[in-house]
């Protein structure tokens, strides 16, 4: 978005006067660098699809080729929300679905991993009391805990919600935890010098420093919970972009669980790069 | 004398091989007003006994009073200009001021708060660089900002940590010329301790210099009186017998050996 910016910007300028030769080669030289760019994206993405139509062809039909995959998710994605009752809803509904589970889940553990984070990296008792039990639940596949989230809250969907929030929590935790504790003794000095009172030091000092870090823990846990998400509506099923994959491939649908493979990651791919834009506006340099 | 007084001072850390003595029997008197350098080579104590002025470090042994009153722990009657500036990267130069001040004074209303930072911006010609960020300023500008920031909270003690340390020898010195404009404009009431290692700097500034032996367990080995009169100038005092003196006798101080023996450097070439 910046690039254009810049590059309409430089291209205004030369277009209506005021141009000079520097100006000129550095607007010429940009734009080169970008259809560089382009085209080695476009031939990574050929090979892809070269190697996809092969493998097609070679099994015979048993994996659709990109072409008839292309008609299917043209066909989804032209009409995303139709609703023709509880077991056939357009692309759309879907993926807001699962969108908005995801955004439950981990705004909830993110509200708990944050506060719980700074408390580890802040002190050491807090560190020793609750370090080894995130060491010891972190490895647990996020799904295991959806028979718990079903007894507690006695509906799949709040299920759902419940191992995503279990998912968000671990990156966010040890991200967050790990930027407090690396805060370095030099601005601690400051806050002490000058008598910074407790929330001040939060504020002021704590924050601002760990903010990276924090930042980079939920880029981590908003992947992951794009990831659980699939997973977890394929057990819970009714509705989601999880559940639309395996009620494809149980109507023997293979180019819409393509289809569906494509826009989830597609989607994955939006929310790193929103977190990763935010990621860049609060990094201060030294 | 004794407004700020170290008596038998011991200063010790924990370390994993054990207790390390770094100062012990410290004896210091400073007058309200004086300015007093400290130097020393390096690892010999200097910033610790600074720091136990600071309130940041306490005395394992020993006393350290300001006013009458034992040091306890940092106060805003006590500025300090570290070592590496300390600014915090994620607030602007104003700001860097304001915190501080807004933390240290607590009974001043914002308007004044605000009134002071500006004050103290424009005394360090750094106005119009208030709204840039660390990053963006020299390591001078860093330090007039982090000097204007331990003046902003009117301390009554300035501790100075080898503040010109990391910058070259024109900044510097305009920078001790700016630091005397600062004290004299507060009427020459601030008593100010520096840590350096540099023995120009120590002559041109202070009152005394106070030479430490070498640590583990350093302690003060000569309290140097420097009686140059003030308003000094850089090029007038330099020629003065006075200053020669002391500078031969700080070097002698604090070097075994100040020339290089001919038959070392004949050895070497050889070699």
């Amino acid at each position: 978005m910046k690039r254009t910016t810049t590059l309409t910007a430089t291209f205004t300028r030369d277009w209506f006067g005021g141009s000079n030769g520097e100006t000129t080669n550095v607007f010429v030289a940009k734009l080169i660098s970008i259809i560089k760019g382009l085209v080695f994206n476009a031939l990574g993405f050929g090979i892809l699809i070269g190697i996809w139509y092969l493998v097609s062809i070679l099994t015979d039909g048993e994996l659709p080729t990109p072409y008839a995959t292309f008609l299917v998710l043209w066909e989804l994605i032209k009409d995303p929300f139709y609703d023709y009752g509880p077991n056939d809803k357009g692309i759309g509904l879907q993926l807001g679905s699962s969108l908005l589970r995801v955004f439950f889940g981990f705004t909830l553990g993110a509200i708990v991993a944050i506060p719980l984070g700074i408390l580890i990296g802040a002190s050491t008792i807090c560190k020793r009391m609750f370090y080894p039990i995130v060491q010891v639940l972190k490895p647990v596949s996020p799904l295991a805990w959806f028979p718990i989230g079903l007894v507690a809250f006695q509906s799949a969907g709040s299920a759902t919600i419940f191992i995503i929030f279990i998912t968000s929590l671990w990156p966010t935790l040890i991200n967050t935890s790990f930027g407090v504790a690396s805060l370095p003794d030099d601005h601690k000095n400051v806050a002490k010098a000058f008598g910074f009172s407790k929330w001040k030091y939060l504020t002021k000092v704590l924050l601002p420093f760990s903010l990276p870090h924090i930042i980079t823990g939920l880029r981590l846990s908003i992947g992951v919970a794009w990831l659980v998400i699939v997973a977890g509506e394929m057990l819970s099923g009714g509705i989601g972009i999880g559940f639309f994959v395996w009620d494809s491939w149980n109507a023997l649908s293979l180019e819409r669980v393509i289809s569906a493979i494509l826009i989830i990651g597609l989607v994955g791919l939006l929310l790193d790069r929103g977190f990763s834009l935010i990621e860049k506006r609060v990094t201060y340099s030294i | 004398m004794s407004y700020l007084k170290i008596e038998n001072m011991e200063i010790s850390f924990n370390t994993p091989k054990g207790r390390f003595v770094a100062v012990k029997d410290v004896n210091l008197d400073i007058a309200k007003g004086e300015i007093v350098s400290i130097i020393g080579h390096s690892g010999c104590g200097k910033s610790t006994i600074l720091n136990a002025i600071s309130g940041m470090l306490y005395p394992a042994k020993g006393t350290v009073t300001l006013a009458g009153k034992q040091i306890k722990g940092p106060g805003p009657d006590r500025g300090i200009v570290f070592q590496n500036y300390s600014l915090l990267p994620w607030l602007t130069v104003y700001e860097n001021i304001f915190q501080a001040v807004d933390a240290a004074l607590v009974l001043t209303s914002k308007a004044e708060k605000k009134e002071l930072v500006e004050k103290y911006l424009k005394m360090v010609n750094l106005w119009e660089h208030r709204e840039k960020f660390p990053k963006q300023i020299s390591g001078g500008m860093k330090q007039r900002t982090a000097i204007a920031r331990a003046f902003a909270i009117n301390p009554d003690v300035l501790l100075l940590d080898e503040p010109f340390g990391a910058l070259d020898a024109l900044t510097k010195g305009s920078l001790h010329i700016e630091l005397l404009k600062m004290w004299n404009l507060t009427q020459r009431s601030k008593t100010i301790v520096m840590v350096t290692h540099d023995i120009e700097e120590a002559v041109f500034l202070s009152d005394r210099i106070v030479v430490m032996n070498n640590g583990p367990a350093a302690t003060i080995r000569e309290i140097e009186e420097v009686n140059l009169p003030r308003p000094r100038n850089k090029k007038d005092i330099v020629n003065m017998e006075e200053y020669k003196i002391i500078r031969e006798r700080l070097l002698s101080l604090l070097m075994d050996k100040v020339e290089i023996d001919e038959k070392d450097f004949f050895k070497e070439k050889a070699a």
